[in-house]
């Protein structure tokens, strides 16, 4: 990958007078974007790019210690290598099939149907991302293991298991659990920025249920769609939690975790394997975006207002409550799980644990919040970054022709397939000699490279949101805006933000829900218990049998965290778009 | 086959607030109706009532003698044209236009058949193959239009069809419009906030305000013959007066009018102003002249008659005679041409 | 928290350092520890250092053990002040890359072998503070379950009743695993020593990327038994897990390390946090119930609990076994990789081989006929064998291509070319011995 420098280097801009006027006009762009461009790149060339570069140069370090691409050759040359590959992109892309089974039906009834408390299930439905490291692992195995809950029951009952973990199989099952989240999450920003006459015109012309939505609703929130499912692929072939869980060892992640982690072993394959998941993965983006161009989705003129809202009948109710209820029993029973072990005694060979205490809570009472604290700071700092760069790069790439700018996009979108160890390494490596003015402390140590770096590896998730929130925003509402004496800035903040709130939410709720359980690139920044989060206490507390219960404690303190900032995200979109459905007359 | 609607004592409201209150009308088999009304009469609720998005609280709708207040929008055959066209941007113009048919299970080649002929009726051939965001205002209208005709509905609905074109394509296109309803001889029901729009298309006009029908007429009887000082004002221009009706004689504030039908007591009049001439003053109304206006066919004067405000509209031609501002002027008023109002 | 009352923070410790008592007593008034060991182990000790030097305050930076070198090699200009873990690997990384620097404890009383294991670093730059022997751990309710004898030697894990139940940590994911499994290939030769290895590995249901994952799973009941360290089992029973733990008759001891790190700009506090590791005081320490790693001074034992496991007195642990360190450095990247190769990314295969192994010895009994006999023999040698001999395993240039290149230095290869071989090896071999099994059984 080559750096985005070109991004401001390419045609070079002459910055002098008119011309740089008429020069900007031509890439229908305004100063400020432009400006907003170079900020973006030079944020991602600081703690993406050079980073990333200073650890992975290896791989392209021939045995000679000159410029090579041998490694690549032995790459391509390994049977296990070229076998993890396939199996990596087969569970990628089932793991999208069996994600889009659950969240596409979920969104569609959140979005089509008034329901109770339809805040608490999408929140609900957010929490799956919420794995907490080890504890989540545990809790998964105990209910869907060998010997879990489920299979324990089957075998007193039925006399048979079900292999729910085993194998390339058990890994989809797991991350379509994890990640459905992603689909449901944009594809419902996607749904509620739909026209409601688009769908009432179908109507009208004699479509309804399953027609209307595959031959008209579906394909107007596919930009939302697409962006989730683009996600889910990338993640589940960038992941390497789950299969390491599994005990899946080939698949592509996995492999490049254990060459890279491995002590004492001085194999470039790992960084070798981690260009190649960078490239498949920005190969995936790419693939998206392809998809979807051509095809004009700006259809708000309106600006939105979803889909019109109506009551079921009794048996769509329970039909859809059915639904909705086993699809979040089913993802959110690992979380059912954390709970039981954090109010459990001992769990070993059983259904449930052999007797209940509140003792894990207490134990972990006295530090937690400092680490309760910590984790909403950085995560909701994080987040905020990953927002605003990511509406801004969309934004500029969407609207203006500025030369670089799918550089630029690219670059953050590589983000999501780079390890948090080598991310963590390389930011060490980049910044532990500089000093903060007056404490003289590390900047690669200081709490904030933290946030630096949750932000940058979320930084897709932000940006894909916000992308599919731009494609369903006609341009027209700007123009109108900008016609009325508006400069770009202002029609940004006054008309593109408030339109795109809930691709935002989107991207600010990922980044957060994920970030509070990211543990790779916290282990090796964090530099002081005081400014540890919530990941460290529970992997300090998971390395031992007796931390199990306060470890658990810590996983249910993360994902309660998080769910109450969904929550509140939620509300504040609920509000937002009642404001924007006003029913016309 | 087309229809025609009976609405019934319908009823409607969003969470408290009445939208619709009690409302009836009738409207004939294959003939273009219009709703009036100003934005928030409830003239659209009405529609999207009558195409089935939304139930009324109270009251039913039938077509074609059939009660279809509780059937989906989908099982009701009736085709609604959107106020924002709602083409369906990912289809092309012909994938637009056809998937009405597809719903209704035709076959290939019938469907490509009257794609084909509604296409030609918008004349519009040759941009099947573009997307709605390839056409112009006026062609995205005339596909949406095509949409909603080849399905051959029983009840054509139009919301505010011509609010999203150009003022000159506006009156083209309502034209064409009124041919089309013409040639296919369906019953159309239009809704508009503009007064001339409505005249100009509709066989009769059900005027709207605050979710209640104030009138229904056609353009001729609501102009002429205004029911109350609503529909005088919204329809064209009316001088309004207060005043007392005693034995046929219609009393005011520096006015007396004769021959005025209506029982004794207050009463409202309106009288359109090129219902007034202008004379010499010799006893009756009169008027100072305050303003004048040319306007090309006609002049347009200002008067104030004691405290009121008056306007008359004089026909112009060359040599007409004109009157000075400043100057006392008589008004002559044809009784025939006063509406006395309702109360309301 | 927010920004202001994180500088509030570091301004109050700006005070308490001035305000040092520490200064006193000779030491800083900081010390850095990174360090992979649990909190459990961590925790008791950080106190009680703390309470002996009050006026130095320590800092434990808990981080598993890839993160910890790489910490420490990425902070060489400002480092930590010392790197306390078990994996003697890890400290071996950090020697060659000369980060850490040579001590001489103090300390009097301290055994320099533990069995034929050596305690410390021959070249001094990394010091033994606690042993730990290897053994067998398994959940009393998953073996009662599934109606499974309790082990008591490595040679039990082959028998074919404990197929699917058997979990282990890879020699390239845990240093003590893999001394485990130099231990195996020392004691009982190259050859002898991977046909154990493969014979038991056709029984494992996991190879774990992560010490504690086979513990974990233990606890669980996801599998019965577990290939672990001593006191993973020793605290998960005291924890109160339904667990046992057996040292089988030849065991193997693992230390358990601390290194000053290069550079340290807090030495005396790191002198004396080693000293206080090696005190009376310090060894005593280890014996708590959730901690259960064996002193290396033999007179710490005395205040031990009965039956707390004791390598001065009980000959099993870790005397039957000449261990050679040199051996075992110079393959030890060759023998991660070599055992990932054929146990670790192909356990489904070899999963496979062996279960037709079990099932045609089963069908046939005693009898069978002789073609029957060869048949399982050769599928039993292609399921044992093992793609480089002990003398290549040795050589230096083919243990050049596991590690960075010295300058001028030649290997016989890149890492990846010897891995796919090995790999392509053990995919044909197993395949074949489960073909050769299945016929065996068929043939009668």
């Amino acid at each position: 990958m080559t750096p985005p420098r070109s991004a401001f280097g390419g045609p070079t801009l002459p910055f002098q007078g008119r011309e740089r006027g008429r020069l900007l006009a031509r890439y229908n762009a305004s100063p400020a974007q432009a400006l907003a461009l170079v900020f973006v790149a030079l944020f991602l060339l600081a703690f993406l790019v050079v980073p990333l570069l200073r650890v992975i140069q290896i791989a392209f370090t021939g045995p000679d210690g000159a410029f090579s691409l041998v490694h690549f050759g032995d790459f391509f040359r390994t049977s296990l290598l070229r076998e993890s590959f396939w199996n990596s992109i087969y569970v990628a892309g089932m793991t999208v099939l069996l994600a889009s089974l659950i969240a596409v039906p979920l969104a569609t009834i959140l979005a089509r149907y008034r329901f109770r408390g339809a805040a608490l299930i999408h929140t609900l439905g957010v929490v799956p991302l919420v794995m907490p490291p080890f504890v989540g692992a545990v809790a998964m195995q105990l209910i869907y293991g060998r010997n879990g809950t489920i299979n324990l029951l089957l075998m007193d009952w039925f006399g048979f298991r079900i292999p729910f973990m085993e194998g390339l199989n058990g890994v989809i099952f797991v991350e379509a659990l994890h990640y459905f989240p992603f689909i449901l999450l944009n594809l419902s920003a996607s749904l509620a920025n739909i026209d409601s006459a688009m769908e009432e015109s179908a109507q009208n012309l004699g479509a309804h249920g399953f027609t209307l939505f595959s031959r008209i609703v579906f394909p107007l929130a596919l930009p939302g769609y697409v962006a989730g499912a683009a996600l889910v692929f990338v993640k589940v072939f960038d992941d390497l939690a789950t299969p390491l869980l599994l005990n899946v060892n080939n698949m592509l992640a996995p492999q490049a975790y254990l060459k890279i982690t491995s002590v004492g072993i001085a194999d470039p394959m790992g960084y070798v394997i981690s260009v190649i998941m960078i490239a498949c993965s920005l190969g995936a983006m790419l693939l998206s975006a392809l998809v979807l161009k051509g095809r004009d989705f700006a259809i708000t003129q309106r600006g939105g207002g979803g889909l019109s809202r109506r009551s079921l009948g009794r048996w769509g109710t329970a039909a859809a409550a059915a639904f909705v209820i086993v699809a979040l029993a089913v993802s959110l029973s690992p979380h059912i799980g954390i709970f039981l072990l954090s109010i459990g005694t001992v769990w070993s060979f059983a259904e449930l644990p052999d007797a209940y205490t509140v003792q894990h809570y207490v134990t972990v009472y006295r530090e937690s919040l400092p680490l309760i604290s910590n984790t909403v700071l950085y995560c909701g700092l994080a987040g905020l970054i990953d927002i605003v760069l990511g509406a801004t790069l969309a934004y500029v790439v969407l609207r203006t022709k500025l030369p670089g700018r799918r550089l630029v996009e690219q670059a953050a979108m590589s983000a999501v397939a780079i390890p948090g160890l080598v991310l963590g390494i390389g930011l060490l490596r980049t910044y532990y000699d500089f000093q903060i003015p007056f404490t003289g402390e590390s900047l690669a140590t200081f709490w904030f490279m933290l946030v630096i770096a949750y932000a940058v590896r979320r930084l897709p998730y932000a940006l894909a949101a916000a992308t599919a929130a731009l494609q369903q925003l006609h341009v027209s509402l700007e123009e109108a805006a900008e016609s009325l004496g508006a400069g770009k800035l202002r029609v940004l903040s006054r008309i593109v933000v408030p339109l795109m709130t809930g691709g935002l939410l989107a991207g600010f709720v990922t980044s957060f829900a994920t970030a509070a359980v990211e543990l790779s690139a916290t282990l090796l920044l964090v530099a002081r218990a005081p400014d540890a989060p919530l990941s460290y206490g529970i992997y300090v507390y998971m390395q031992s049998a007796a931390g199990r219960g306060p470890g658990a404690a810590l996983g249910v303190i993360a994902v309660v965290v998080v769910a109450i900032a969904t929550y509140a995200a939620f509300k504040i979109a609920e509000r937002e778009r009642g404001l924007k459905s006003r029913e016309m007359f | 086959m087309t229809s025609g609607v009976a609405i019934e004592h319908v009823s409607f409201g969003y969470g408290g607030t009445a939208v619709l209150d009690d409302v009836s009308l009738d409207v004939e088999q294959g003939e273009f109706f219009a709703f009036l009304g100003p934005s928030g009469s409830g003239k659209t609720t009405l529609l999207r009532l009558i195409a089935g998005f939304g139930a009324p609280a109270q009251g039913r709708i039938l077509i074609g003698g059939r009660d279809v207040t509780s059937l989906p929008p989908w099982s009701r055959n009736v085709g609604m044209v959107f106020q924002s066209y709602a083409l369906w941007p990912h289809m092309t113009v012909a994938k637009n236009v056809a998937f009405g048919l597809e719903r209704r299970k035709l076959s290939r080649k019938e469907i490509a058949r009257k794609v084909d002929a509604a296409l030609e009726l918008v004349e519009l051939t040759a941009f099947a193959n573009r997307r709605p965001a390839q056409l112009s205002g006026g062609q995205q209208q005339r596909v949406a239009l095509a949409r909603t005709i080849v399905i051959e509905p029983e009840v054509l609905l139009l919301d505010e069809p011509l609010s999203n074109l150009d003022a000159k394509l506006r009156v083209e296109m309502r034209t064409e419009l009124k041919a089309l309803q013409r040639k296919l001889g369906i019953t159309a029901i239009y809704v508009t906030h503009d007064q001339e729009e409505a005249n100009a298309v509709a066989d009769r006009i059900a005027v709207l305000d605050g979710g209640r029908i104030q009138q229904i007429g056609t353009p001729g009887e609501l102009y002429d013959r205004p029911a109350n000082r609503f529909v005088a004002t919204f329809l064209g221009t009316a001088n309004l007066i207060e005043g007392h009706v005693q034995g046929g004689r219609f009393a005011a504030d520096g006015f007396a009018l004769d021959g005025i039908a209506a029982p004794d007591g207050p009463a409202c009049i309106a009288i359109r102003p090129q219902d007034i001439e202008l004379g010499a003053f010799s006893g009756g109304v009169a008027a100072v002249l305050v303003e004048r206006e040319f306007l090309g066919s006609t002049m347009r004067y200002r008067l104030r008659v004691g405290s009121r405000a008056i306007v008359v509209d004089a026909p112009h031609h060359r040599g007409a005679k004109s009157y000075a501002v400043g100057g006392t002027v008589g008004l002559l008023i044809d009784p025939r041409q006063v509406s006395v109002l309702r109360e309301n | 928290m927010t920004r202001i009352s994180r500088r509030t923070f570091v301004f109050a410790a700006v005070l308490t350092l001035g305000a040092s008592p520490a200064f006193s007593q000779g030491l800083e008034d900081r010390l850095i520890i990174v360090t992979s060991f649990p909190k459990d182990l961590t925790a008791p000790f950080a106190g009680a250092f703390q309470k002996k030097y009050p006026g130095t305050k320590v800092e434990v930076q808990n981080r598993n053990t890839a993160a910890a070198i790489a910490f420490v090699r990425e902070t060489q200009s400002n480092p930590p002040d010392i790197f306390w873990a078990s994996a003697p690997d890890a400290f071996e990384v950090l020697k060659k890359s000369s980060l850490l620097q040579k001590y001489q404890p103090k300390a009097q009383g301290v055994a320099s072998k533990i069995g034929s294991y050596p305690v410390n670093d021959p070249d001094g730059f990394y010091i033994g503070f606690a042993a730990s022997g290897y053994g067998i751990m398994y959940n009393t309710r998953y073996m009662r379950a599934n109606n499974l004898p309790a082990p008591k030697e490595w040679d039990d894990l082959k028998k074919p009743i404990y197929f699917g139940h058997v979990g282990i940590s890879a020699p390239s994911r845990s240093g003590t695993t893999h001394l485990t499994v130099e231990t195996i290939l020392q004691g009982e030769g190259w050859d002898k020593g991977w046909a154990t290895l493969l014979e038991v590995g056709g029984n494992l249901t996991q190879v774990s990327d992560r010490s504690f994952g086979v513990p974990d799973a233990v606890n669980s009941g996801q599998y019965g038994l577990g290939i672990v360290i001593d006191f993973f089992g020793l605290s998960a029973k005291a924890s109160g897990f339904p667990v046992e733990f057996v040292y089988p008759t030849v065991t193997t001891i693992v230390p358990a390390n601390v290194g000053i790190i290069a550079k340290s700009k807090n030495q005396k506090a790191a002198e004396a946090f080693v000293e206080f590791l090696l005190s009376d005081e310090g060894q005593q320490i280890l014996l708590d119930p959730k901690i259960q790693r064996l002193p290396v001074k033999e007179a710490a034992y005395a205040k031990a609990p009965a039956g707390y496991p004791n390598p001065f007195k009980d000959a099993k642990l870790g005397a039957r076994v000449k261990f050679n360190a040199d051996v075992s450095e110079a393959r030890y990247a060759l023998l991660n990789s070599l055992y990932d190769r054929l146990i670790t990314f192909r356990l489904k295969e070899l999963n496979a081989a062996w279960k037709a192994i079990h099932d045609a010895e089963k069908k046939l009994g005693t009898g069978g006929s002789a073609e029957a006999k060869k048949l399982i023999a050769e599928a039993r040698r292609l399921a044992t064998a093992v793609p480089i001999s002990e003398k290549e395993a040795s050589d230096k240039a083919v243990a050049a291509a596991f590690r960075d290149l010295k300058k001028g230095e030649k290997a016989a290869g890149r890492q990846a070319e010897f891995e796919e071989r090995w790999d392509s090896f053990a995919v044909k071999n197993y395949a074949e011995a489960k073909a050769l099994a299945e016929r065996a059984g068929s043939a009668k």
